[in-house]
C-alpha cells in the first residue's frame, strides 16, 4: 500500500466542483444571442450574418494575436471573445463596411478588454466601447440605416430609425408611416416583432426576450438589472411626455438591458448595486434621448454606469446572522 | 409543500447510492491501534498510561484538567507499545498512544448511570469522562455544549440527521439501524439542557428514516415533546447554523453561538454515543463511518475502534483500486486530503473517501468574471467574489467588513466557481491573516 500512498494528491477542500465552467457559461450566452441574430438576417438580409462573422473572427483573432504577442496564455476557447464579436455586430447597422466591423471588434478586444488584463479585468463592456469608438470615428457609416426587408410600404434604400425620426422633430405618426402602419397598436406589434430599421440585432423584442428567457431559466443572468433598466426607461420616458411602450421597444433598450447590463464583469455583483445600475442606465439613456444630440443613448447609459460599478459594489447586503449595531446613547 | 431550508446552498451530486442500503459492518478488532491523546477542540490531554502498561478496552488513557477538553480511552485491550507523535487526519502530527492487542476482550467500562435520576452535574461529568465529542466532524466536547451559560436558556434541541456531505451515509444508517439509541440520546441531551422541544431533522433524500425514528418516540422520549421533520436536500443543510434556520427560523447571530438563540444541535451519531455513555457506561471508543469514492471498490459503512489505521483495513475489510490519487477524511466538500494511509480513525471521522485520478482532477484557475454564483451559493450570505478581491489587494479591513470571519468554510463558493478560484482556501488563509493582524493591533493598544 505504501507505494500507492506516496503519490497521493494533497489539496484544500472542497474536493468537488460543478461541471459548469466559464466556457459553458459563455456558450449559453451565445445560444441566447442566436434568435436575435436570426432576426437580423430575416429583417436585413444575409449581409447581417456576414457582418457578424467578420466581427466575431476579428474579435477572436485580436485576442489570440494580442495574447500571443505578449507571450501570455491564450484563452480564446473560453468563448468570451466570440460574445464580444457577436454583440458588437448586433449593434451595428447592416450596411456597415466589413472592415469597420473588424476594426471595431479588434479595438473592443484589445483596448477595452486585454489592456485591462483580459476577461475579468475590464471595467467597461468591450462591445459598447467598440461601438462608441465607431460612432465617433465613422459617424456617417454608423447612421446609415437600411429599412427592414419586410416593411410594408417602403421602397427606399436608406431610412431613419424610429428614434431618429423623433429626434429630427417627427411625431409618432411619422414613425407609423415609416413602418407602414396606421394604428398605434400595429406599430407596437411591428416593433416588438422587429420589423423596423435599426441595428442588426436590436430590433426584435420578441427574439431578444426569447434568448433572455433562456438565460434566466438556466440561471445565467439575474433579472434585477434588466428589469430596473426597462422599468426606468418606461417611467422616465413617460415623465418626459413620450410614449413609454414605444420608448422601450425602440432603440437598443432590450438588447442592452438583457445582454449588456447583465455582463458579469462590468456590472455590480450586489443585489442593491444591480438595481441601482439598471435604474441609472435607464435614466441616462432617456436623458440622452431627450436632451442630447444622439437619438439613442443606451451605449452611453451603460458605459457611464460601468464606470461607477466599484461604488455600487459597496452596497453590501446583510449577511447571515446580521445584528443591528446597537445605538450608543451619548 | 416546499421543505424547510435556508437561503443559498448548492446541489452537488450525492453519490450516496453505493453505500446507503448497506448495513453497518462491524470490523473485527485490529491487532493494534494508534490513539491520539487529543481528539477534540480544546486543551491538550496528558497521557495517563506509560509504555509497557496493560490497558483495558474503555480505560481512560488521556485527560487534562481544563475546559474545553475531552478524555480519550483505549479502544482495544492490550499493551502500550509506545507513546510518540504520529500523523493524524488534521495533517498535524499529534502525540499518540500505540496499543498492541493481547487477544483478550476484557473491558473497563463505567457503571451505567440514569441520566433522568442523577444530578445535572453528574450527567455533565459522565459525558466528560466518556470523552463524548461532536461526531459530525467538528469534535467539540459534548459536555461543554450541553452546559451553556445560565443566562442562555436552551428551549430546543435538534438532532442533526441532515448528512448533506456527498458520499457519506453513516448518519442515515445509524438512524435506520439504531433509531432507539438516537431517540434515547436525544431525550438525555434534552433533559440535561432543559429543552422543552426536541426535533430530529432529516434531509428529504433520507425520508424513509423519518417514520423509523418517529416510531421510537413513544418508548424513549421520557416525556419530552419530540418531532421529526424533513428539511430540503441541499448542501450545507447539515451546517449547524443552516439547520437551526431551517428548523426554527432563527438565525444564530454573527459571532454568536446557537445557545445565544436557545438552540443546541447534536449529530445523530453523537446522540447514540451519549446514550451508550449512560446506559452502558461505554466511553466513545468506537464509531461508524462510511468508506466510499471511485477508488474504493468495496464501498461500505463500517464500525471500528477509534485508532484503527486505514492501512490496516486494506485489503481484508476494504479494497482500493490502483489508480487511487486522493484520500479524504470526511466528505469531499469539507474533508481533509491526507498524505498517507497510516492515519487512524478518530472521534471526528465520519467518512473516508478514496478518489481516482479522474476524480482528483486539478483545474486551472482563471480570473474572477464576477458572475456572482458564489454569492448565490454562500449560506452565510457573504459576497465571496468581493471578499476574494479584498484579500488579493491585502485589504483585510474591507474583507472583515464584508464578513470574512462569518465564513465557515463549507466550500459552496469554490464548488460553483466557473473560474475555478479556490475561494474557500483563500478565506481560510484570510481568516488566519485577519486574526494575526487583530492580535497585533491589540498588542499595540490600537
Amino acid at each position: 500500500m505504501e507505494n500507492k500512498a506516496m503519490k497521493l494528491i494533497l489539496s484544500g477542500a472542497p474536493h468537488f466542483v460543478t461541471g459548469n465552467d466559464i466556457q459553458k457559461t459563455m456558450g449559453m450566452v451565445i445560444i441566447a444571442l442566436l434568435p436575435a441574430l436570426a432576426g437580423g438576417v430575416y429583417y436585413f438580409g444575409p449581409r447581417a450574418l456576414l457582418v457578424t462573422a467578420v466581427s466575431v473572427v476579428s474579435a477572436v483573432a485580436a485576442e489570440f494575436l494580442f495574447r500571443t504577442a505578449l507571450r501570455r496564455e491564450t484563452h480564446i476557447t473560453d468563448l468570451s471573445a466570440v460574445i464580444t464579436g457577436m454583440l458588437l455586430a448586433l449593434i451595428l447597422p447592416v450596411s456597415s463596411p466589413l472592415w469597420m466591423a473588424a476594426v471595431g471588434s479588434a479595438f473592443a478586444i484589445v483596448v477595452a478588454k486585454e489592456l485591462f488584463g483580459g476577461l475579468g479585468g475590464n471595467f467597461a463592456n468591450p462591445a459598447l466601447v467598440g461601438r462608441a469608438i465607431l460612432v465617433m470615428s465613422w459617424p456617417a457609416f454608423m447612421t446609415r440605416w437600411s429599412p427592414s426587408l419586410h416593411a410594408a410600404a417602403v421602397d427606399a434604400t436608406t431610412t431613419a430609425t424610429p428614434l431618429g425620426i423623433l429626434k429630427l422633430g417627427g411625431a409618432l405618426t411619422d414613425v407609423m408611416k415609416s413602418v407602414g402602419v396606421s394604428e398605434k397598436s400595429a406599430l407596437y406589434l411591428q416593433m416588438f416583432l422587429g420589423n423596423r430599421s435599426g441595428c442588426i440585432g436590436e430590433t426584435s423584442g420578441l427574439l431578444l426576450l426569447l434568448g433572455a428567457a433562456f438565460l434566466v431559466v438556466t440561471r445565467i443572468i439575474d433579472l434585477r438589472t434588466p428589469v430596473a433598466m426597462v422599468a426606468t426607461t418606461f417611467a422616465a420616458s413617460w415623465l418626459f411626455g413620450q410614449d413609454p411602450v414605444f420608448s422601450v421597444l425602440a432603440g437598443g433598450i432590450l438588447l442592452g438591458a438583457f445582454f449588456m447590463a447583465t455582463d458579469y464583469v462590468t456590472t455590480p455583483v450586489t443585489p442593491a448595486g444591480k438595481w441601482a445600475f439598471g435604474i441609472g442606465a435607464g435614466f441616462i439613456t432617456v436623458l440622452i434621448r431627450q436632451l442630447g444630440n444622439f437619438p439613442e443613448g443606451v451605449t452611453y447609459g451603460i458605459l457611464l454606469m460601468n464606470v461607477v460599478v466599484p461604488y455600487l459594489d459597496k452596497i453590501i447586503p446583510h449577511k447571515f446572522g446580521f445584528v443591528k449595531p446597537r445605538k450608543v446613547n451619548a | 409543500m416546499s421543505l424547510k431550508t435556508f437561503r443559498g446552498g448548492i446541489h452537488p451530486s450525492e453519490h450516496k447510492e453505493p453505500t446507503r442500503d448497506l448495513p453497518i459492518e462491524y470490523v473485527p478488532a485490529p491487532t493494534s491501534v494508534v490513539i491520539h491523546l487529543t481528539q477534540a477542540i480544546g486543551a491538550q490531554n496528558q497521557p495517563l498510561v506509560k509504555v509497557g502498561d496493560r490497558v483495558l478496552k474503555g480505560q481512560k488513557i488521556g485527560d487534562v484538567q481544563a475546559c474545553p477538553a475531552a478524555a480519550v480511552h483505549a479502544s482495544i485491550t492490550g499493551i502500550v507499545k509506545k507513546i510518540e507523535p504520529a500523523p493524524q487526519s488534521n495533517l498535524k502530527d499529534g502525540m499518540a498512544v500505540f496499543i498492541e492487542a493481547d487477544g483478550t476482550d476484557e473491558t473497563a467500562y463505567m457503571p451505567p448511570l440514569d441520566a433522568f435520576v442523577c444530578s445535572r452535574e453528574e450527567a455533565i461529568a459522565r459525558l466528560r469522562d466518556a470523552g463524548v465529542v461532536g461526531m459530525g466532524g467538528a469534535s467539540f466536547p459534548t459536555d461543554v455544549k450541553l452546559a451553556p451559560p445560565a443566562d442562555k436558556p436552551v428551549d430546543t434541541i435538534i438532532a442533526n440527521g441532515a448528512e448533506c456531505e456527498p458520499y457519506l451515509t453513516i448518519d442515515y444508517r445509524t438512524m435506520i439501524e439504531s433509531p432507539a439509541d438516537v431517540v434515547e440520546g436525544l431525550a438525555i441531551a434534552a433533559h440535561i439542557v432543559g429543552a422543552t422541544r426536541a426535533v430530529v431533522a432529516i434531509e428529504s433524500n433520507k425520508a424513509d428514516a423519518l417514520p423509523v425514528i418517529e416510531q421510537q418516540f413513544a418508548g424513549h422520549n421520557h416525556g419530552i415533546p419530540m418531532e421529526a421533520v424533513l428539511v430540503a436536500t441541499k448542501y450545507p443543510e447539515g451546517g449547524e447554523k443552516m439547520l437551526i434556520k431551517a428548523v426554527t427560523g432563527r438565525e444564530v447571530p454573527s459571532h454568536g453561538l446557537p445557545a445565544d438563540i436557545g438552540v443546541i444541535v447534536q449529530n445523530v451519531g453523537t446522540l447514540k454515543a451519549i446514550k451508550e455513555a449512560f446506559a452502558d457506561g461505554k466511553p466513545l471508543i468506537e464509531r461508524g463511518f462510511t468508506v466510499s469514492g471511485g477508488a474504493c471498490t468495496t464501498p461500505k459503512n463500517l464500525y471500528a475502534p477509534i485508532g484503527t489505521l486505514i492501512a490496516d483495513l486494506i485489503p481484508n475489510v476494504i479494497q482500493i483500486s490502483d489508480d487511487l490519487r486522493k484520500v479524504m477524511f470526511g466528505g469531499p466538500m469539507m474533508g481533509v486530503a491526507v498524505p498517507s494511509l497510516q492515519i487512524p480513525v478518530a472521534k471526528g471521522t465520519s467518512g473516508i473517501v478514496f478518489f481516482t485520478a479522474a476524480e482528483s482532477r486539478q483545474y486551472q484557475e482563471r480570473q474572477c468574471i464576477r458572475c456572482g454564483r458564489c454569492a448565490d451559493a454562500c449560506p452565510a450570505r457573504l459576497l465571496p467574489m468581493l471578499l476574494n478581491a479584498a484579500l488579493l489587494s491585502d485589504d483585510l479591513n474591507r474583507a472583515d467588513a464584508i464578513g470574512l470571519v462569518d465564513c465557515f468554510e463549507c466550500g459552496a463558493c469554490s464548488y460553483v466557481c466557473p473560474a475555478r478560484i479556490p475561494l474557500t482556501q483563500q478565506f481560510k488563509l484570510g481568516k488566519d491573516l485577519l486574526r494575526n493582524q487583530r492580535a497585533k493591533e491589540a498588542r499595540h493598544g490600537k
